[in-house]
């Protein structure tokens, strides 16, 4: 009986669903791939936040004729593994034309093989470990800086500019965390800085004071973090309660409100470097920082936000482009394009990364990131 | 740098231990590993949470007062959540075979992790940090004012608890139902409400390590309860399970040796020596280090 009563109730709403789009219009999905939940949620809900405002505004723009994008968002909590069970499940829906994410380089490096399979596209916001276009796979973009040059910016930064020479490092064994902690090893030593310490920690941890009290004791000038916001807000709380008084600098997964919601008044001074100029530097991006604050009125705007906007109107192009004309492939086309939008001009070198390679590092001054360099 | 890593295994060590000694004493009494006690010590940290959040509004100098109001409605809802738990899922059960009622606490933990994670928020909250934080220097070693109350606050409820479990009537009788259900019914002992105030104290303990480890690291998840779970529950193992002396030293022994592996060895290796640990604990002693006093078992 409950059975019977679920199937009437499946078939009545397909046929709203049917009422609603006019004949002839063709629905298109946008996946989009972020942990939505769990410990960095805030910058995959962020990131949510920025392909809805490119997907509302393409339907209501009329460009695309007669098909009507929808977003799909997908939650691989950050997890590898939840990554490539939601990639297959994307593979298998035939409506979606590409795929926005993943956050995470550990989850976007074993999900895009799996998109290779039916050459999907896929285009990362937020991926900034170099191995993730180094597969030779045709299908994958993105459009952020990798962590080799944000790693070795970030060591030229702390000898030229802070005239620092003794570091600590540490990071969180992820494929972006000890990815970005390398490079900028590898370019602190060659510039004959010398690097104190290597450690991993754990995702999930919560207390470093251990291995800070050692750290302290090395006497560093600065501490370098590899890897998110959540354990390096509660690192730079804890150094600072033992003592260990030396600012922290980090990457783009620092580059957060929420890092000094968990710090607290300890990240005062701390910096993070962060792919990309600031917004307001960029003569489009205005348009688009009124239109979020206009949608999203009590919201911070996350760092990935017009990261994902920009991808996503990326595909967008891609899928009006291909509809008119439809020998050509959505993935051959985005290999060619030449867009300028929010973040500047994007283009993809023969790899999929973006040739936009500027850095940008900010300070932490009385709760707020301020633009250094 | 020795004795900077010892007051942090100290302080990480009275964590475990309080939360170590619900695991402890409820498989003392129904010889259950109550796996929801690590969402009971969740919830308890919200509920301080919830407490300091709300009084941010209020004078702050009644600080203190806000505190202690804080640790009792934690303790109190943390320990009448575990109350209703049991009669709930676990009483229900108690003739059952002894796997029935482990599975029955597995499913408990997952509805209650989730039940958070759906009304509260998937992300992590931040503990207000209203408590004035001082340091205090010993020859080279510092130390937080914090730090000396969670250890201060630990061991005075552990005093506060030994003496109610070996001297109070109350307390003869959770030893007494530790021994023998039916012998104890006989003797006029109501077996359920000895039950129901084992679960009241276990969750309360729990509840203000949660307050404790909210406070101390300054923020709180839905999930914070299952690697923490875990590792207090291997200092009840460590110390011998049923045991409450065994679960404090437990605690601190854990604690201490995690602190010294991070210090001196690699901030990985942390959680392989504190299993080492375990390990050889069990294979030379299997009951734990105090494993063997049957008679104070709960």
């Amino acid at each position: 009986m409950f059975k019977n009563l679920l199937a009437a109730l499946g078939i009545l709403t397909s046929l709203v669903g049917c009422g609603q789009i006019p004949e002839g219009e063709k629905v298109i999905k946008v996946a989009l791939v972020c942990p939505l939940t769990g410990d960095i949620a805030a910058m995959g809900q962020g990131m949510k936040r920025g392909a809805e405002m490119a997907v509302e505004e393409a339907n209501a723009s009329g460009r695309l004729g007669g098909i009507k994008l929808e977003l799909a968002a997908f939650d691989d909590r950050g997890d590898p593994k939840e990554a490539v069970s939601v990639a297959n499940q994307i593979i298998s829906d035939t409506k979606i034309a590409g795929v926005i994410g993943h956050l995470n380089s550990g989850c976007s490096i074993p999900a895009s093989q799996i998109y290779a399979k039916r050459n999907l596209l896929m285009m990362t916001p937020a991926s900034t470990n170099p191995k993730l276009t180094l597969q030779g796979l045709k299908n994958v973009f993105r459009v952020c800086t990798t962590d080799d040059v944000q790693g070795s910016f970030g060591a030229n930064y702390c000898i030229d500019n802070l005239k620092i020479t003794t570091v600590a490092v540490i990071h969180d064994k992820t494929a972006y965390g000890q990815g970005l902690a390398e490079e900028f090893k590898k370019q602190f030593e060659s510039r004959h800085g010398k690097i104190l310490s290597f450690d991993g920690i754990n995702i999930g941890d919560k207390d470093f004071r251990a291995l800070l009290t050692r750290i302290k004791n090395e006497k560093p000038s600065l501490l370098y973090f590899g890897g998110m916001y959540s354990e390096c807000g509660l690192i730079t709380k804890q150094a600072k309660e033992l003592g260990l008084t030396v600012p922290v600098i980090s990457g783009d997964g620092i580059y957060s409100l929420e890092y000094i919601k968990i710090g607290g008044k300890s990240t005062e001074g701390d910096y993070a470097s962060m792919i990309g100029l600031p917004q307001d530097k960029l003569p489009k991006a205005k348009e688009f920082m009124d239109e979020f604050k206009a949608k999203y009125p009590e919201t911070d705007m996350q760092p990935y936000d017009p990261y994902t906007y920009e991808a996503t109107c990326i595909l967008i192009e891609a899928i009006e482009k291909t509809n008119k004309e439809p020998a050509l492939k959505i993935v051959d086309y985005v290999s060619k394009i030449k867009y300028s939008g929010i973040l500047g001009e994007t283009a993809f070198d023969e790899k999929g990364d973006t040739l936009n390679k500027t850095i940008s590092i900010y300070q932490i001054k009385n709760g707020k990131f301020v633009y250094c360099e | 740098m020795f004795f900077e890593q010892l007051v942090n295994g100290l302080t990480l060590g009275s964590i475990y231990a309080l939360f170590a000694l619900g695991y402890t004493m409820v498989y003392g009494i129904l010889l259950m590993i109550n796996f929801a006690h690590s969402e009971i010590f969740m919830v308890g940290a919200y509920i301080g949470f919830l407490v300091l959040f709300s009084i941010l509004a209020f004078p702050p100098q009644f600080l203190p007062i806000y505190f202690l109001l804080c640790f009792i409605l934690s303790m109190l809802g943390a320990g009448l959540l575990a109350v209703i738990v049991e009669r709930i899922a676990y009483k229900p059960l108690r003739k059952a075979s002894r796997l029935t009622p482990l599975i029955s606490a597995i499913g408990v933990s997952i509805f209650l992790q989730n039940l958070i994670m759906l009304t509260v928020g998937a992300q992590s909250k931040t503990y207000p940090d209203k408590l004035p934080i001082t340091q205090f220097h010993f020859f080279d070693v510092q130390i937080s004012s914090l730090q000396i109350f969670i250890f201060g606050l630990s061991i005075l409820l552990m005093i506060i608890l030994n003496i109610f479990v070996s001297r109070t009537k109350l307390g003869k009788a959770m030893r007494a139902v530790a021994e023998n259900h039916t012998v104890s019914q006989l003797m006029g002992i109501n077996v359920n409400t000895i039950i129901s105030l084992v679960f009241l104290i276990g969750g309360g303990l729990g509840g203000i390590a949660g307050v404790l480890n909210g406070l101390y690291y300054g923020s709180i998840k839905y999930n914070m309860g299952f690697l923490l779970g875990i590792k207090a529950f291997t200092a009840a193992v460590l110390g011998g399970i049923g045991n409450i002396k065994g679960a404090m030293v437990g605690g601190f022994i854990l604690g201490i040796a995690e602190a010294l592996a991070a210090g001196y060895i690699s901030s990985e290796s942390k959680d392989i020596i504190a299993f080492v640990i375990l390990i050889l604990v069990l294979l030379f002693r299997p009951a734990g280090i105090f494993g063997e006093e049957v008679t104070e078992k709960i």
